[in-house]
């Protein structure tokens, strides 16, 4: 790296230099405009409650707090719901991954008989739906309502994702997959040992986005396991508080009026903060953790190929 | 070959997990349908129903977890696995009903036309007849108000009023800052030109507030789902009630709508001008709810319009932080002297909202005994005071009140009235109307009791009262009047009918013409009004909307519901 | 399947025979038995999952009651298509639709390459991660507090407006999202804004394919930072930026539904109001679960209409294409 380094500067360095520190003034406004935003809920999530309804709360805790946080991790729901999560992530990336490498290889193959028609037979189905109802009495049928496998079978192959591994399976020097099987070795190990390795950077990208997906749904649980409090998840946690305090879209002034004889619950602003520092934090980590593999895979595989 | 050993362990530990899961999932849902399928009459045996509510979220729980739902299971041996609608009402009640998969009992909030099209409730006249005697005292007087079109009961709506008391704090409409009457010497006002004269006059003394400049007036009208912020002050102007889109004449019982009407008119007019004088917040048509709260807790807004539900954070705040002047009051404006003001609800029923039993519970007999034992005097007392003692107490006369804060939290703090029991009782189930009065002369609600109104003044509440010469804030409105077919937006219209699609333009053309006439120059009002009435006219279904309307008003002074 | 067009790099196919005979066919099949059995079985997934559902198309021809069952359903045949078509609100919504997809396509892609780009050319590689890390964070605020953040930016005497003060670009504090025609605008850079970052991982995945040996040899023959980027950055992302430019074709008309709700109001609606809220308003909220189906045909058609075109100009401009 240090070599490359030093021959870098070695050409045309003033503007070199100059782009180095444009970018890197460029980088630091990208930072502060992204940032704020969660150091924002981080300084709510510990502003106290009643004060947060005033609002003008930007960096820093205006009357500082715990109690948010306490009342937060005092819900019992909480603890479960989110090892249920964390089960959906874990099972749902690893499987959903492998499959959609597995589906992606075999139309990666330019020589599969059924290549155009498997590829389009999944990329169609990016495009169309046959609705919430049909595809609710389907799961029905399947005897998925109120199990765990509703959160990982209907999503086992993401469509855009086996299209971007099989532009990377593309992407691979030519022959190396032919060479393997002169080798004599089979479609399966091929796969297994060729193509996973050299795709690394694929994977870990698709991962991140299957597991955030996982981590984030909450739809399905609303949908299909709502009833069910044992097979919650985190973010459905998190809805159920936030809910309270968006109303819906078809409220008219005639609801209002019949809840007026309620207590209206609506959630401070910093109790939804702090939920979503809650909710967001530990998917977060995911990402520094497959950066590496994202970042540097290819040049294991490069001096592979 | 290691990374294909790894993989394979991986996959076998992956399969297992699976087959653990799915396992225990199986369990889950054997437990919860194992409820009692052939239970009679005579059996009492510990049992658990499912609730669901279309109304407003809480957190599902067990009812036995809270102490209310305790001591009624003591009583019945029923229990309530509730559960709260999170997400979209329109796309659960799809689901729903779709697959037939209906709870024992549904809370439908705005969700009964749907329901009721479905078929999803059970007919309940013999079930009242035969066990009932608590719900024939309370709905007997009602009964023909919620009978569906085939003369038969589904469900029970909230509204059943025995007796009738109105709440001593009332406050919704016209809310002024109470610096500003401090002011001016606490000084009578009526009307709207009075209203914004005292705002304008104010404001000159005092530009600025804390660095920052005075706002005149706002209101909440940015979020779609809180338009009818704007649109519904030109009935209360007028001296008319909350009817939703229409203002129903005393007289005829003609139902016109708001929209295009003369009041309308001249209530976006005078917004006008005074946006032109620099009173009003134009941000009132971009902010949302939490910025809108910001603004009230500020300082700076002298008056504002609201309904009190919309802003009762704000005013916890500002109550909160004891600075009584940056308090506000709402007051009942009115276009001019002559016109009576009509902010109170009057005596009303709400006939499409209400909880029924659905066609797939267990067993309907259980559900109807545990319904009436909740409607009996006492029970009813304990979903609304609580417990004696504990929650509420009673003077020597017999008369309910708090004696201490920590009896007020119960009601009114959201952790504590929940883990009591409150929050999950004390609305959405059978029950007598929010206005009614106890066989002792007690309030039902502890809302209504005046000794639990006045229970929280601060000084400056009373400071205020006395300049008013009145002891609740109620006071400072007129008695509603009787108007039998209220509330006119309980009528409902079929689902995706022309006149609900009607009335759905109508909004969109409102939201679109209303904030655009407010904002730009009054010379131009009279040309984008005309502009605004034109295309308003010539939506189709106009007519055919307020005759359904009027016609509907006209059957329920008749008596026919 | 007859079409069925062989590329010559396969080793066994070296026949650039275009009309496959039935029995090589299924010669073929067997000889790939094993891709076969790892294809076929995610196959009948999909026509389970994907397919299967689609009846429901049936209920944009009914007047869909979700309580009957299929045979009790009335038959109104083309009457909520009508109803889309012959409403002159449809036309503004379709066309704010289509504005709002393509000015975030656009932007997107642009935004997401060029900051690929200038990651991969910082030096100090615990910098570029920090700011990697850092620049996918708005992706993970929900809409509901993203937008209100917006709003307050935007605010009379938001950042926004104080900036633009004090540097005398405007006098008087501007009510940006009550003016329409800032919408789209205001829309594309807070879609940016949430997720920049979050659009680059693939291209900084793609860009790791690139043989490091490329830069290397470049260097040596004199090239600059700019051709080096030309040249061989932006070569090494088009594959996976023509693939994911032909996937995006095809969601011409998804344009989102929070942001759009969330920020609009009353002032800018013949801006911000798109086919999903006006499906929503005049469909779901009235029980109406027709017109959305009737909604999800045409976006569908639409879908497949763009789909089959760029894929067809990515081919005849001899790049690579998704199928």
């Amino acid at each position: 790296m240090g070599k490359m380094k030093t021959t870098r500067l070695g050409y045309s360095s003033r503007s070199d230099k100059m782009f180095d520190i444009c970018n890197i003034i460029m980088m630091i406004c990208l930072m502060i405009v992204t940032l704020y935003p969660f150091i924002n809920m981080i300084a709510v999530s510990f502003n106290d409650a009643n004060d947060a309804i005033r609002g003008g709360i930007y960096i820093w805790p205006r009357v500082w707090t715990l109690e948010n946080y306490r009342y937060i991790f005092g819900e019992a729901s909480i603890y479960h719901s989110t090892a249920i999560s964390a089960l959906r992530t874990i099972i749902g990336t690893v499987i959903s991954v492998l499959c959609t490498a597995m589906l992606a290889y075999t139309i990666g193959r330019q020589d599969y008989v059924l290549r155009k028609f498997v590829t389009m037979f999944f990329v169609f189905t990016m495009y169309f739906s046959g609705g919430l109802i049909p595809v609710y009495l389907l799961i029905r049928n399947l005897d998925l309502i109120n199990s765990f496998w509703v959160y990982i079978i209907p999503g086992v192959i993401g469509v855009f994702n086996m299209i971007v591994i099989r532009s990377f399976i593309e992407g691979l020097p030519e022959g190396i997959l032919e060479s393997a099987r002169i080798d004599g070795a089979g479609e399966f190990t091929t796969f297994v040992r060729i193509v996973l390795p050299l795709t690394i950077p694929a994977l870990a990208t698709v991962s991140l986005f299957v597991a955030v997906a996982q981590w984030n749904s909450w739809f399905d649980v609303f949908l299909y396991n709502s009833s069910n409090l044992k097979l919650s998840t985190l973010q459905y946690e998190l809805m159920k508080i936030l809910q309270t305090s968006t109303t819906s879209s078809t409220q008219s002034a005639g609801d209002v009026y019949a809840q007026s004889g309620n207590i209206t619950i609506v959630t401070p602003t910093s109790i939804r903060a702090t939920m979503t520092i809650i909710a967001s934090v530990p998917i977060l980590v995911v990402y520094p953790f497959l950066q590496k593999f994202i970042v540097q895979g290819m040049t294991v595989g490069g001096v592979k190929g | 070959m290691f990374g294909k050993k790894v993989l394979a362990l991986g996959l076998v530990a992956i399969i297992m997990a699976a087959v653990a899961l799915s396992g225990c999932s199986n369990n889950n849902k054997e437990n919860t349908s194992s409820s009692p399928v052939e239970s009679t009459d005579a059996t009492n045996d510990p049992v658990t129903f499912n609730y669901f509510s279309f109304g407003a979220p809480k957190k599902a729980i067990l009812a036995s977890e809270t102490d209310i739902g305790k001591e009624l299971q003591q009583q019945t041996n029923v229990d309530w696995r509730m559960e709260y609608l999170v997400g979209d009402g329109d796309t659960k009640v799809g689901v729903m009903i779709a697959s037939g998969d209906y709870p024992d009992i549904i809370d439908s909030s705005g969700q009964m036309a749907k329901l009721m099209d479905a078929g999803a409730f059970i007919e309940l006249d013999d079930l009242i007849e035969q066990y009932g005697p608590n719900i024939k005292r309370v709905y007997g007087p009602y009964l023909d108000k919620f009978r569906q079109k085939d003369g038969k009961i589904y469900f029970f709506p909230y509204t059943a009023n025995i007796g009738y008391l109105s709440e001593p704090n009332f406050q919704t409409g016209f809310y002024i800052q109470r610096s500003v009457l401090e002011e001016f010497n606490y000084p009578e006002i009526t009307t709207l030109d009075e209203y914004f004269d005292i705002i304008k006059q104010y404001k000159d003394r005092y530009p600025q507030v804390d660095g920052k400049d005075t706002i005149g007036f706002a209101t909440l009208a940015g979020e779609p789902s809180s338009f009818f912020t704007l649109q519904n002050p030109a009935m209360h102007l007028a001296g008319y009630p909350n009817d939703g889109s229409v203002m129903v004449d005393m007289e005829t019982h003609e139902a016109k709508l708001v929209a295009g009407s003369d009041y309308q008119k001249q209530w976006i007019k005078k917004l006008s001008e005074v946006n032109a004088q620099g009173l009003f917040d134009p941000e009132s048509f971009t902010m949302n709810r939490d910025q809108y709260l910001a603004k009230l807790t500020s300082g700076r807004v002298l008056g504002y319009f609201s309904y009190s539900w919309q802003v009762g954070e704000a005013t916890d705040n500002l109550k909160k932080a004891g600075i009584d002047e940056k308090r506000y009051v709402a007051m009942p404006i009115v276009f001019d002297k002559s016109i009576k003001d009509q902010y109170i609800d009057p005596p009303g029923f709400v006939n499409n909202y209400g909880v029924g039993i659905s066609v797939k519970a267990k067993d309907p007999v259980r559900i109807i005994k545990y319904f009436d034992n909740l409607l009996k005097e006492e029970n009813q007392i304990l979903v609304q005071w609580g417990i004696k003692d504990k929650t509420y107490s009673v003077d020597e006369n017999g008369r309910f009140y708090y004696q201490n804060d920590e009896q007020r939290r119960y009601h009114e703090e959201v952790e504590l009235s929940h883990s009591f029991g409150f929050a999950y009782f004390n609305y959405s189930w059978p029950r007598y109307g929010n206005n009614s009065v106890l066989a002792d002369g007690n309030a039902y609600g502890p809302g209504n009791q005046p000794e639990v109104a006045t229970f929280g003044y601060t000084d400056g509440d009373k400071k205020l009262l006395e300049a008013y010469g009145v002891k609740t804030f109620s006071e400072l409105y007129s008695n509603p009047d009787e108007r039998p077919w209220s509330p006119a937006w309980s009528i409902s219209l079929e689902q995706g009918s022309p006149e609900q699609i009607f009335i759905t333009r109508s909004d969109d053309l409102q939201k679109k013409y209303l904030p655009k006439m407010i904002l730009e120059s009054p010379n131009t009002f009279e040309s984008t009004w005309n502009e605004y009435f034109g295309k308003l006219n010539s939506l189709d279904n106009k007519q055919t909307y307020e005759d359904i309307i009027t016609q509907a008003v006209k059957d329920r002074v008749a008596g026919e519901w | 399947m007859e079409k069925h067009t062989v590329t010559v790099i396969s080793s066994e196919t070296a026949t650039s025979d275009h009309q496959i005979k039935l029995p090589l066919f299924w010669k073929r099949i067997f000889q790939q038995r094993v891709l076969v059995f790892m294809s076929i079985p995610f196959v009948l997934w999909a026509f389970v999952f994907k397919y299967v559902p689609l009846w429901g198309w049936t209920m944009a021809f009914q007047n869909y009651k979700p309580a009957r069952s299929f045979s009790e359903q009335e038959w109104v045949g083309w009457k909520y298509f009508k109803f889309l078509f012959q409403d002159e609100t449809f036309y503004r919504v379709l066309r704010n639709t289509i504005v709002m997809s393509s000015i975030k396509l656009v932007l997107g892609f642009v935004t997401a390459i060029s900051l690929a780009i200038l990651l991969n050319e910082l030096k100090n590689i615990l910098f570029k991660r920090i700011v990697q890390t850092v620049s996918y964070l708005p992706h993970f605020i929900s809409w509901v507090v993203a937008s209100s953040i917006v709003l307050t930016v935007l605010s009379p005497d938001g950042i926004v407006n104080l900036l633009l003060m004090n540097l005398h670009i405007i006098d008087q504090p501007v009510l940006w999202l009550a003016k329409g025609e800032y919408f789209w605008g205001i829309l594309g850079l807070t879609e940016v804004w949430k997720d920049v970052g979050w659009n680059t991982i693939i291209y900084l995945a793609a860009i790791t394919t690139i043989d490091p040996s490329q830069y290397e040899a470049a260097e040596i023959d004199g090239a600059n930072r700019f051709q080096r980027i030309r040249h061989i950055t932006l070569p090494g992302l088009k594959p996976v930026f023509i693939i994911l430019l032909i996937m995006s074709m095809g969601n011409i008309l998804e344009s989102g539904f929070e942001p759009q709700y969330l920020l609009g109001n009353g002032m800018n609606v013949d801006y911000s109001e798109n086919l999903d809220i006006f499906v929503l308003k005049y469909g779901m909220a009235m029980g109406n679960y027709s017109l959305g189906t009737a909604a999800g045909m045409f976006k569908t058609v639409v879908s497949f209409i763009f789909l089959f075109s760029a894929n067809f100009i990515a081919k005849k401009m001899g790049e690579s294409r998704l199928f």
